[in-house]
């Protein structure tokens, strides 16, 4: 084999194998869709079927419609997931407004404004983000407690933004560094106040890492399930994550559409794949929280 | 002064102060202060939220739970926190609890099996996407796929493919011919932690590939070919050549994927719940267990803080080698 025929065929041979490396990395997703559509018995069987066997919707009515399949209607389904969904989107955009609201503003001032306490408070931060969730989840509680917010909406998603506004600070700083001090100064000589100049030339400007940091405070919100889990009990409202487990625990002989509940959580985040993949790509490079 | 304006308006004020006013109404409240105040107090403003956040959010629960560890708490006293004084009572307790002191070794597992599976593998996907082959860009961004899924899902997803009965796993084991008979991952205590740890190495991949892919981009080509020409061979290069330069991002990597790892909750929930005779409670889930399920919230707050603690061992070397973010302390404003 000559040199270059040699190398072409190393290139191919990696593309072989990067991509049987991204099928199993895939796998699992593929997974549990040929699953959601499967039923509860053939999931049991002591077949697993790689290709759709014998698909069915039957899941999905389950989950979206609350009907139960005939030889399961003994079993009572816990809550409307579609209203689940509804909660998640709820709890996931107002935790994506939280964290902009308090990050946006709190990264221009660590990143430009000369200030005593910046080093402190980004140390602070930095430790901050290494917290577990867990051990905040426990003592949040009691927190919320005491100034009524458990088991209400605001409350779950205050907690939800201990995932995304130190992230959110830290991500945002560091991109403002970047903007040069005489694009402020000049809108400054032009009159404009702090805030003009905040709202008008800098949020303008920051605009790609704020994407970034709404896309990943969003996904963090719809992925809790740690503060769900702890602060509403018997709310009378939970996220699809929450729903998911109440259907785990009460609903096992529906294997089926416990499936399908996983799969319908699945979708903004593939939905955000698509349309914000950049985003997502460059915050999880800047180190992303999770859990 | 003021006669100069005449009866005609007595509340004139100085000349020049209409200018200023106009300017007031255009400048914000602040335009009466000198610049640098006028900084000051707008940086502060814009501070204040975060700060609040922080304070009510990161810096009292963290103050509340270590209180709770001194306590006798119960759900009608965890509201506030003047509960009967304890002592190490829940400390104490704690060690005594084998379950507890099993989460704890189970969590040093789980967490030194997850990092050093997601490194090799990691490391194997960034090698193997920084050579250049066809389709390469697509294949990269299909990896972090497994990172968008909602951890209870993932933790949903691997109690399917672990099945005893219909599991994928066991039905490739067996047709492969490395098992005759399929094992139960997930109901014996031999193999459910493995199992965890498994599906939690596919959850960190995707972070472990990306980080260490971008450190690879900044290896100078030149380098590479330096050590090519001396006759290194591929592995002797990885070791001697590309790894020492990206040691420090290895280094944060590793210290972030720590932090990660030690505070799994969701997946384990999701696939065992802690079981099978507690073989997978880690210690953030018998922490859950005690608290919410149990309400003896003194030992729970004990359990977290040790999970804290562990965290925590890790911030000064995470304060180190982010010392970059740190000194960079004011882009200076003015």
């Amino acid at each position: 084999m000559s040199g270059r025929h040699k190398k072409t065929a190393v290139r191919w041979l990696s593309t072989l194998v990067a991509f049987a490396a991204v099928a199993i990395m895939l796998f699992p997703i593929y997974a549990i869709i040929v699953a959601s559509f499967e039923s509860t018995v053939t999931l049991f069987s002591t077949q697993f079927h790689f290709f759709p066997y014998h698909p069915t919707l039957a899941n999905y009515e389950t989950v979206l419609l609350g009907i139960q399949p005939g030889n399961l209607a003994s079993v009572t389904i816990t809550g409307d997931q579609l209203a689940h969904v509804l909660t998640s989107f709820e709890i996931a955009l107002a935790t994506a407004l939280l964290t902009l609201v308090i990050s946006v503003p709190a990264a221009y001032a660590l990143a430009k404004y000369r200030m005593r306490v910046t080093a402190l408070f980004v140390g602070a931060l930095l430790v901050a983000q290494i917290v577990p969730s867990i051990v905040l989840a426990t003592s949040l509680f009691a927190v919320l407690l005491k100034v009524h917010l458990v088991n209400t909406l605001p409350g779950v998603i205050i907690c939800d933004g201990t995932y995304a506004v130190p992230f959110g600070i830290l991500v945002l700083r560091a991109f403002l560094f970047s903007l040069p001090n005489e694009v402020m100064q000049s809108a400054r000589v032009d009159g404009a106040s702090e805030w003009q100049t905040f709202r008008m030339i800098v949020i303008p400007l920051a605009r790609s890492a704020i994407i970034t940091v709404a896309v990943f405070a969003f996904l963090a919100g719809w992925g809790d399930f740690i503060f769900a889990l702890t602060t509403l009990n018997g709310a009378g409202f939970e996220p699809i994550t929450l729903g998911i487990y109440s259907f785990l625990g009460n609903n096992l002989a529906n294997w089926g559409a416990v499936m399908a509940a996983g799969v319908v959580a699945l979708v903004p985040a593939g939905v955000l794949l698509v349309i914000a993949q950049r985003y997502i790509a460059t915050g999880l490079t800047a180190g992303a929280v999770k859990g | 002064m003021d006669s100069q304006a005449g009866g005609a308006l007595p509340a004139q004020p100085r000349s020049d102060a209409p200018a200023a006013r106009r300017s007031a109404r255009r400048r914000g409240p602040f335009s009466r202060l000198s610049g640098a105040h006028k900084q000051q107090l707008a940086g502060w403003i814009f501070l204040t939220p975060a700060i609040a956040y922080v304070l009510f959010a990161f810096a009292t629960p963290i103050v509340y739970n270590l209180a709770f560890s001194f306590e006798h708490d119960s759900l009608s006293t965890i509201g506030s926190i003047n509960a009967p004084w304890a002592g190490f009572f829940n400390y104490t307790a704690m060690f005594h609890d084998q379950i507890a002191t099993s989460a704890i070794l189970h969590t040093l597992e789980f967490t030194v099996g997850s990092l050093a599976g997601q490194f090799i593998i990691g490391l194997s996907l960034a090698l193997l996407f920084s050579s250049r082959f066809p389709g390469r860009t697509v294949a990269r961004s299909l990896v972090i796929v497994p990172w968008l899924v909602p951890l209870i899902v993932t933790g949903v997803i691997f109690r399917l493919l672990f099945q005893q009965e219909g599991g994928a796993v066991n039905q490739v084991l067996v047709d492969v011919g490395l098992i005759h008979t399929p094992v139960n991952w997930l109901g014996s205590p031999t193999y459910a932690l493995l199992t965890v740890t498994i599906a939690n190495i596919w959850l960190g991949v995707p972070f472990f590939t990306l980080l260490l892919y971008s450190a690879l981009q900044e290896v100078p080509a030149e380098v590479k070919e330096a050590a090519m020409i001396d006759g290194a061979g591929p592995w002797t290069r990885l070791r001697l050549v590309t790894i020492p330069i990206i040691l420090p991002v290895i280094e944060i990597t590793f210290v972030l994927g720590f932090v990660f790892t030690v505070k799994v909750f969701d997946l384990v929930i999701g696939m065992t719940g802690g079981g099978p005779a507690n073989a997978t409670q880690l210690i953030s889930t018998w922490s859950y267990a005690l608290g919410f399920q149990q309400f003896n919230f003194g030992e729970a707050a004990a359990l977290n803080n040790v999970l804290l603690a562990a965290a925590l061992v890790c911030a000064p070397l995470y304060l180190l080698l982010s010392r970059d973010q740190l000194r960079r302390t004011s882009g200076a404003g003015r």
